[in-house]
């Protein structure tokens, strides 16, 4: 695959700049802690963008995965404040009410026939609204109930030292690849992205294809929320707030094409480990914030803009093929 | 001794809100035949084929597949049943591969993982079994049309297809890859497949064919065995009626000298070198020449759409400039060839269409003025015959040639010194044809010069005044006057110089 193989080596070329500049200039960036602290940071964006990554290969769009992921843990924060259930238990609860929400994006998709964007976005202010309602208040006014239970706060902690949540992203994003290739539903994902009426003529039901990327995401948003949750120590209203866009953002600089059927989970980590390093560099050098958007922002067009140039190349390509095809033959005709 | 039936379809009837499209429609296929179906559009050939492949449900009537009454109420019981279609436009996963293409949605699998191996080997088998020449691990994308066109005739030889449909399966194809094509079909009917073969395109279906179903207004007018009938008799079947001079003189005739565009050397890598020609007042130029030959990508340049790298193009005299803003102003039009994406907006009206081109005459400041809109709609419809011959009508929602009408309505109203047509009658029916061809000569008598470029050699000996011929990229032939006929294009476009004595 060509162009993937391109698009991959300019993920990784872009992420490269990114290590050796911060590397080169800060004696910081590859101490053991910070290498850490970085892969613990790209952790909760990253799992999530395993489930977008799905999405986007089916040419489709979630806005609500930050929504969702404030509403999955102010539940989870409602039960650990009134309730005295076990961590285990929340754990469950988390990752089903995670998995029916992306299980709703895909109702609204599918069998409402509401388009990706709109139904993301609607869901995205319902889930929102939703978390405002049951967070927790005391006469009246929301507080920040900070969270106590020792089984969720280990899963914030880490094994000589790797962070938990940085192995559990590693283990999404391996088993997301495998169902991405090895799976019927891998190839119809990208059949669905790439040409879904030609999946359909081939006997594909679409639809279902669309539910289930949504689902998938769902759950990999009920994972972020307990990790984010066990991380913070907290969880208020605006808990997940933007997390979709640096979600999309990793995606799309990982290679998955807004027109479907390209890019793969690889890509994704790659493209959340870029969002990860450009924050944490940033960061530590004391730069506005205005320029980590404006990198974000400029990286994210270049990408895209490759996309369009690729193709364009592509087809150019197909016609000089032909070309020299005719011109092979040309003399016997 | 009688053939082997595979399929029999009786008095098939079909009804779309209350309008018959299907009034009484049979149909046979024997094992091993490649049947033609031909007709007008609007005959019914694409409906009846939607009911043979579970698209439609049918009201009324029988069909009989391999000797059973057979209920078909969706494209899987279709497939099952062993009927398979090739689609005009292709139906391919272009990131997929050949092997991933071929196998969709008949993946193997082994505990939940695809059986990727096997599936390989299936396709390799397949691939040799039939003899086709075809990487299999290739990206479809990075396919040639014609590659991509196997791929379907893999993928339905895949579902063990004893029945496979081609609907115009040559519209995008050059001359010598059409001629592989032919090679394939003749090797699957040897190996005791059935085609059935829509096209409009005469001369194939005769070289094709074992037998042929014309249909006309819904019902089946005929069933002839090739070497019964020719192909004047098929066209008159077809359309009911005497073609007015449908195979016209094919002399070529002689122009005015007034030369209005010259093109001197016109390059653009990749695409054409050194193009020169000259267009005079009121000829109809057509250019010949296989599909890939550069010919769209002059007509587009000379239009002002893409830009070119070196050479001049000269207007009146000038430099025309390579901007399409311009080269309207100056007076020039373009058809161009496909139709749906580049010739109109579908969901817009005809006459927000024909406006679309008129800004400058129907506005003022930027402020558009509803009555000269709906003059020129008005007029449009009128002096085109385009049916039906409501304005206010979206061009999406008309038939292919009526389409055509409003495109080239676009430009009718306009002080017109330049058209460029590019395949003006592809997948239009006969009758159609036949009136735009005459809208074209009526342009060229008006003294507007025009440039024709068509695959369709018939249409092209029809309707131009001087033919030029184009192969890879190059002006290869010209030929000025006196009598020619499509083995001279062929030759040309082929590249043999002369034929011999």
């Amino acid at each position: 695959m060509r162009q993937e193989k391109i698009r991959r080596l300019v993920s990784i070329a872009l992420l490269l700049v990114l290590v050796i500049v911060f590397g080169t200039t800060s004696e910081y960036f590859f101490t053991t802690t910070n290498i850490l602290t970085l892969l613990r940071e790209c952790s909760v964006v990253g799992i999530i963008s395993v489930g977008v990554s799905f999405i986007i290969i089916t040419a489709g769009i979630d806005l609500s995965t930050g929504a969702i992921v404030g509403f999955t843990a102010m539940i989870c924060a409602n039960l650990l404040y009134y309730t005295n259930m076990p961590a285990q238990m929340i754990i469950v609860i988390a990752l089903l009410i995670g998995t029916l929400a992306g299980y709703l994006n895909g109702i609204l998709v599918t069998k409402l026939r509401l388009p990706d964007f709109i139904a993301t976005l609607s869901t995205q202010f319902l889930f929102r609204g939703l978390a405002l309602i049951c967070a927790i208040r005391t006469s009246g006014v929301i507080t920040n109930k900070v969270i106590d239970n020792r089984g969720i706060l280990v899963m914030g902690g880490s094994i000589s030292g790797l962070y938990l949540v940085t192995i559990v992203f590693i283990i999404v994003a391996v088993l997301g690849q495998i169902i991405l290739k090895k799976t019927q539903l891998g190839v119809y994902t990208y059949a669905t992205g790439a040409n879904r009426k030609s999946a359909e003529l081939s006997g594909i039901d679409t639809d279902k294809v669309k539910r289930s990327v949504f689902t998938i995401t769902g759950f990999c948003c009920g994972i972020a929320a307990i990790f984010l949750m066990a991380k913070l120590g907290s969880v208020t209203p605006d808990t997940g707030t933007g997390l979709e866009f640096e979600v999309i953002a990793a995606v799309v600089v990982g290679g998955c094409a807004f027109s479907g059927g390209r890019g793969d989970i690889f890509g994704s980590v790659i493209g959340a480990l870029f969002m990860a390093i450009l924050s944490n560099g940033i960061l530590k050098y004391n730069l506005p914030t205005a320029t980590q958007l404006i990198v974000k922002g400029s990286v994210i067009v270049i990408m895209v803009v490759f996309d369009s140039l690729y193709n364009g190349y592509m087809e150019k390509k197909i016609r000089e093929k032909s070309k020299e095809l005719e011109e092979l033959s040309g003399g016997e005709a | 001794m009688e053939a082997e039936k595979l399929l029999v379809m009786q008095n098939i009837q079909k009804s779309f809100n209350d309008v018959q499209v299907l009034k009484s429609v049979d149909l046979d296929i024997n094992v091993g035949e490649v049947h033609a179906l031909m007709g007008e559009n609007g005959a019914g050939k694409s409906t009846l084929i939607k009911i043979l492949t579970g698209v439609y449900p049918k009201d009324g009537g029988k069909i009989i597949y391999l000797g059973k009454e057979r209920e078909i109420n969706s494209r899987k019981d279709a497939a099952n049943l062993g009927i398979g279609v090739i689609y005009q436009d292709f139906s391919l996963i272009p990131t997929l591969s050949v092997v991933q293409n071929i196998m969709l949605g008949k993946e193997k699998n082994k505990f939940g993982f695809l059986e990727s191996k096997k599936m390989e080997q299936h396709v390799i088998n397949l691939i040799k079994e039939y003899g086709f020449d075809i990487n299999p691990h290739a990206i479809v994308e990075t396919l040639s049309i014609a590659k991509r066109q196997t791929v379907e005739i893999l993928k339905a030889l895949c579902e063990e297809s004893s029945l496979i449909i081609m609907d115009e399966p040559t519209a995008s194809l050059s001359a010598k890859e059409s001629e592989s094509l032919f090679e394939i079909i003749n090797r699957l009917r040897d190996k005791g497949v059935s085609i059935l073969y829509i096209s409009h395109r005469l001369e194939e279906v005769f070289r094709l064919a074992d037998r042929l179903t014309v249909l006309r207004d819904g019902r089946k007018e005929a069933v002839v065995e090739k070497g019964e009938i020719n192909p004047p008799d098929v066209i008159r079947l077809m359309i009911g009626k005497q073609l007015s001079e449908a195979t016209a003189s094919n002399a070529l005739k002689k122009s005015t000298n007034e030369v209005v565009l010259k093109l001197e050397n016109l390059c653009k890598k990749g695409l054409f070198n050194n193009v020169s020609f000259e267009v005079h007042k009121g000829e109809i130029l057509g250019i010949g020449g296989l599909v890939g030959a550069g010919r769209t990508e002059v007509l587009r340049c000379i239009y002002g759409a893409d830009p070119y790298d070196s050479g001049n193009i000269v207007f009146e005299g000038e430099p025309l400039p390579n901007v399409v803003n311009k080269t309207i102003q100056k007076g020039f039009g373009l058809i161009p060839e496909d139709r749906r994406n580049q010739g109109f907006v579908p969901l817009l009206s005809i006459e927000k269409n024909i406006v679309l081109t008129n800004f400058d005459k129907t506005s003022k400041n930027g402020v558009m003025n509803a009555k000269k809109e709906k003059k020129l709609g008005q007029e449009a419809v009128k002096d085109l015959d385009i049916r039906p011959n409501n304005p206010l009508i979206p061009v999406g929602n008309l038939s292919g040639g009526n389409q055509q009408k409003a495109v080239l309505g676009k430009w009718l109203c306009r002080d017109l010194k330049v058209l460029l047509i590019d395949e003006p009658t592809a997948g239009i029916d006969i009758g159609a044809k036949d009136e735009i061809y005459k809208i074209i000569e009526n342009l060229a008598k008006d003294g507007v010069a025009v440039i024709l470029v068509s695959s369709d050699l018939q249409e092209l000996l029809r309707v131009s005044t001087r033919i030029v011929v184009m192969r890879k990229g190059k002006v290869f032939k010209e030929f000025a006057s006196g009598r020619i006929t499509q083995e001279d294009i062929l030759m040309a476009a082929s590249g043999i110089q002369e034929k011999e004595a």
